[in-house]
């Protein structure tokens, strides 16, 4: 069965007093990725299960290509969806497990026990198919999941939050291989999380919400550098704050006069948005206009945090080896290396 | 289930149809005397579980020792012998010295407690970060009983509480082997009592049924309630 | 808990490691001492005492008129009881452990299982007079009854029958069942509801492939332990008779309180005995079973 698009439109729900979504609109291509990310509360995991047919929107549609299946119950909808942990059927032995969609479906014994050592095969745990849950690690139990979930060759694949409850360097290995799976099955995927590492390493778009809304919609490239509002600016990545004033377009950031970059109608006193890697620091024997308040040793790269005379912090990230002599408390000379910069509203 | 209950609020108020009963019931100067001794036994057998199973309990837990499957085991055999068997055997154990003391049945009747007491507080054991709290109260100074009484206690509070409640009950209304050993508590003077003023008995249940009901109720209402599976 | 070591020699060293291990387990000796006491040794002397006869001769005696009537009746009566009031409250009892805990709202279903708590717990006695008054010859349901033209005395019903008992003791099983099957219904994910719908199973399909199958081996266990509970019971059917039906549990109070004839010495040893023995076939396998639900039900 091949992929379809997947579009939400104007979906709104309701919890209590709690406007979970607000006229949501969302359109994932055919076998595109694409990640809803933000914080808890944001409304992320609501639209995923409204997608799903866990949730009943209040009001809005679903459709999957052209068919319109707001009101098809969950049970029908033919979505494959990984949970953040613990769905596992205790039950069942770990191909059981696989082969339960097939086996909704009719699908004879053997057929669906075939498919599911297939599947089992490609995420490599084929050898414990006739262990039970509880007898495997949390990795590999998301690694059922997942092949539990495209057993039956769903048309949307639905992600919620799968990798948050394991360990750190499991999530990088899990995440990519989700990657590798969903490019070559050609899935249209929905992937909610709250990590914008996750979200950025591995999706075609990403989907920034905040309390309902969705802020931002693009490539990561697009989110990280041009971020729409002040909010995606902070969340995606890290982002510097720099009070300055307008003047004639132009904002002046330690020294030198630079491009003021306005998205409204920003003016007078604003913060100015840099990263960290637009800033460089150096060492100077004169008054310099910052003073080093830590300096974190990444390896590679290393996190310089200083303080302005007017009490900014800002964060700067640089290779280790040009700060190699930067000690708390030395006197530095802060440079922004754009000739362009954000500007938000303070 | 409830109709019954209904029904029979009624009859106590039958000879008159009034709160007679009741008031007879309070007024038997015997009421408040087996009420009482009931409940100090009761008492008693509450703090024996909470000085010797708590402590007991939480150094288990701590010490990850090797004999904990036993005593696991073995708080559950309580279970397995049926009071009446149980009773019997108390019966031809203990010396006379012991059987006459006020001492014998609240050990008693700990055993009989145990399985629910010790289950009750084991769950509650394992829902808390027991060695990092402990660990945190002993480097700031507090030795074995103050820890425990100042901090893991309150911590398991609701384990705790629970413990406490049905180990009174328990110890309330056991009726079998304290009638079997030739004690007199509250139980057994009800039944004795049935025997002439049926009417007054029914009074006396319908009150030893209400009210703990009543006072558990509203302690659990007020209480803090545990976590259950909520929203995402 | 540090370990001590011991550096004795060869033959010193089983006796010191006997006291190293005794200082190991030191903080539960307290209660293992009472538990031993106040518990096991209890037991042992009953075990013991089953097989003497009055000249404390080992004997089999005891056993033997422990197996014929009435104490014959006395045991398929309460086994009776126990699988038969077992079986009516399991099922309804079940069901309402799942309405409870799926769709109460949470004070609800504190109450309640606060009010099964006591009412499994507080003993029989206060129940027995409860259906005194509702069931009994003056008892307002029997009137209500009779209003509706159904004279239950006209039989030869009366509380103090087997039937009588059943139904008092449907009383306390059920809330006993609700108590002990609601873990088990609270143990059930809803992840696995969700998954289950999301991978095409309609409810049918959820309870009879998922739900069903881990719910009932806590269903056969806790319907063992309304069993032994059953069968056990004593307070209540003391309250309730006047003698006339053999009980096990009735037939072993009736050696303690006296009038024993000489060559019944012991034999109430005996048909406590043989009381432990039934009880633990039905709860050695629900302990079993709940050890091994256990499993897939820690949250």
């Amino acid at each position: 069965m091949s992929s379809k698009s997947l579009t939400l439109k104007n979906i709104s729900k309701r919890f209590g007093n709690v406007n979970a979504l607000d006229n949501f609109n969302l359109e994932v291509g055919v076998g595109e990725l694409v990640a809803l990310l933000g914080p808890s509360g944001c409304g992320k995991t609501t639209a995923l299960r409204v997608v799903a047919g866990l949730e009943h929107q209040d009001s809005g549609s679903v459709l999957v290509g052209d068919l319109d299946i707001s009101q098809t119950p969950a049970h029908k909808r033919n979505m494959g969806m990984v949970f953040q942990a613990y769905s596992l059927f205790p039950n069942l032995t770990v191909e059981e497990n696989v082969a339960f969609g097939l086996q909704m479906r009719k699908v004879n014994k053997s057929v669906r026990l075939k498919k599911a050592h297939q599947l089992l095969d490609l995420v490599g745990l084929d050898s414990q198919s006739k262990r039970f849950t509880h007898e495997l690690s949390g990795g590999q139990q998301q690694r059922v999941a997942l092949a539990r979930a495209i057993a039956f060759e769903p048309e949307i694949l639905l992600l919620d939050e799968p990798l948050s409850a394991l360990d750190a360097q499991v999530r990088i290995n899990l995440r990519e291989e989700i990657r590798r799976l969903q490019l070559s099955l050609g899935t249209t995927t929905l992937f909610v999380t709250h990590d914008q590492e996750e979200a950025m390493a591995i999706s075609d778009r990403v989907g920034v919400m905040n309390n309902g809304v969705l802020e931002q919609i693009d490539t990561p490239d697009a989110l990280y550098n041009k971020p729409a509002s002040s909010f995606v600016a902070s969340f995606v990545g890290t982002m510097n704050r720099i009070p300055a004033h307008i003047t004639d377009g132009m904002v002046e950031i330690f020294g030198s006069k630079i491009v003021a970059l306005k998205r409204g109608n920003e003016s007078g006193q604003v913060h100015a948005l840099i990263r960290p890697e637009s800033i460089s620091v150096a060492a100077t024997t004169a008054q310099g206009n910052a003073k080093v308040l830590t300096r974190s040793f990444m390896g590679a790269s290393s996190n310089i945090i200083c303080q302005t005379e007017d009490g900014t912090i800002v964060q700067s990230l640089m290779t280790s080896a040009s700060t190699g002599d930067l000690l708390p408390g030395s006197s530095v000379q802060l440079r922004v290396l754009s000739s362009e910069v954000l500007v938000a509203n303070v | 289930m409830f109709s019954a209950f209904e029904f029979s609020i009624r009859t106590p108020a039958n000879g008159g149809y009034g709160w007679d009963n009741y008031l007879w019931a309070i007024r038997e100067q015997d009421f408040f005397h087996y009420i009482i001794r009931s409940g100090w036994l009761a008492a008693l057998t509450v703090l024996i579980t909470l000085i010797v199973l708590v402590p007991t309990m939480t150094w288990l837990h701590l010490s990850k020792s090797t004999i904990r499957p036993f005593v696991d085991g073995i708080s559950l055999l309580p279970l397995v012998i049926p009071v009446v068997a149980f009773a019997v055997g108390a019966q031809i154990t203990f010396p006379e010295f012991v059987q006459n003391t006020v001492l014998e049945l609240p050990f008693l009747y700990f055993v009989l407690a145990l399985p629910y007491a010790y289950r009750t507080l084991d769950i509650g054991l394992n829902s808390i970060p027991l060695k990092t709290i402990t660990e945190a109260a002993r480097s700031a100074g507090a030795n074995w009983w103050r820890t425990i009484s100042t901090v893991i206690i309150p911590v398991i509070k609701s384990a705790v509480v629970g413990t406490v409640a049905i180990t009174f009950a328990l110890s309330l209304g056991e009726y079998t082997l304290t009638v079997l050993l030739h004690w007199d508590t509250f139980p057994t003077w009800v039944t004795y009592v049935a025997q002439e003023n049926i009417l007054g008995a029914i009074a006396i249940s319908m009150m030893s049924l209400i009210i703990p009901v009543m006072v558990l109720t509203a302690v659990t209402l007020v209480a803090p309630g545990r976590s259950t599976q909520g929203r995402k | 808990m540090t370990l001590n070591v011991n550096k004795g020699g060869a033959p010193s060293r089983r006796r010191a490691s006997l006291i190293s291990f005794l200082k190991n387990i030191a903080p539960a000796l307290p209660l293992l001492v009472i538990i031993g006491y106040f518990f096991l040794f209890p037991i042992g002397r009953l075990i013991y005492v089953s097989f003497m006869s009055n000249e404390n001769t080992f004997t089999l005696d005891n056993f033997r008129t422990a197996m014929q009537e009435p104490y014959r009746s006395g045991f398929t009566n309460s086994i009776k009881i126990g699988l038969v009031s077992a079986a009516i409250a399991s099922l309804p009892g079940a069901f309402a452990a799942y309405f409870i805990e799926s769709r109460g709202p949470v004070k609800l279903r504190r109450t309640i299982s606060v009010m099964s708590g006591v009412l499994a717990n507080t003993g029989g006695v206060p129940l027995a007079f409860m259906f005194y008054a509702a069931l009994g010859i003056q008892g307002q349901l029997t009137k209500v009854l009779k209003f509706f033209g159904w004279d239950i005395y006209a039989g030869r019903f009366s509380l103090g029958t087997f039937i009588g008992l059943l139904i008092v003791y449907l009383y306390f099983q059920l809330p006993l069942m609700i108590i002990v099957f609601s873990p088990a219904i609270v143990a059930l994910r809803r992840e696995w509801a969700e998954a289950a719908r999301n991978l095409g199973a309609s409810q049918l399909n959820y309870w009879t492939k998922i739900g069903i199958p881990l719910l009932f081996p806590s269903f056969i266990a806790s319907f063992l332990l309304l069993f032994a509970s059953g069968f056990s019971a004593y307070a209540t059917a003391r309250a309730l008779t006047v003698g006339d039906i053999a009980l096990t549990p009735l037939q072993i109070g009736g050696l303690l309180d006296g009038n024993v004839s000489a060559e019944q010495l012991n034999l109430g040893k005996a048909l406590g005995v043989v009381m432990v023995v039934i009880s633990a076939f039905a709860v050695i396998p629900y302990l079993a079973i709940q050890r091994r639900s256990a499993r897939w039900q820690k949250r």
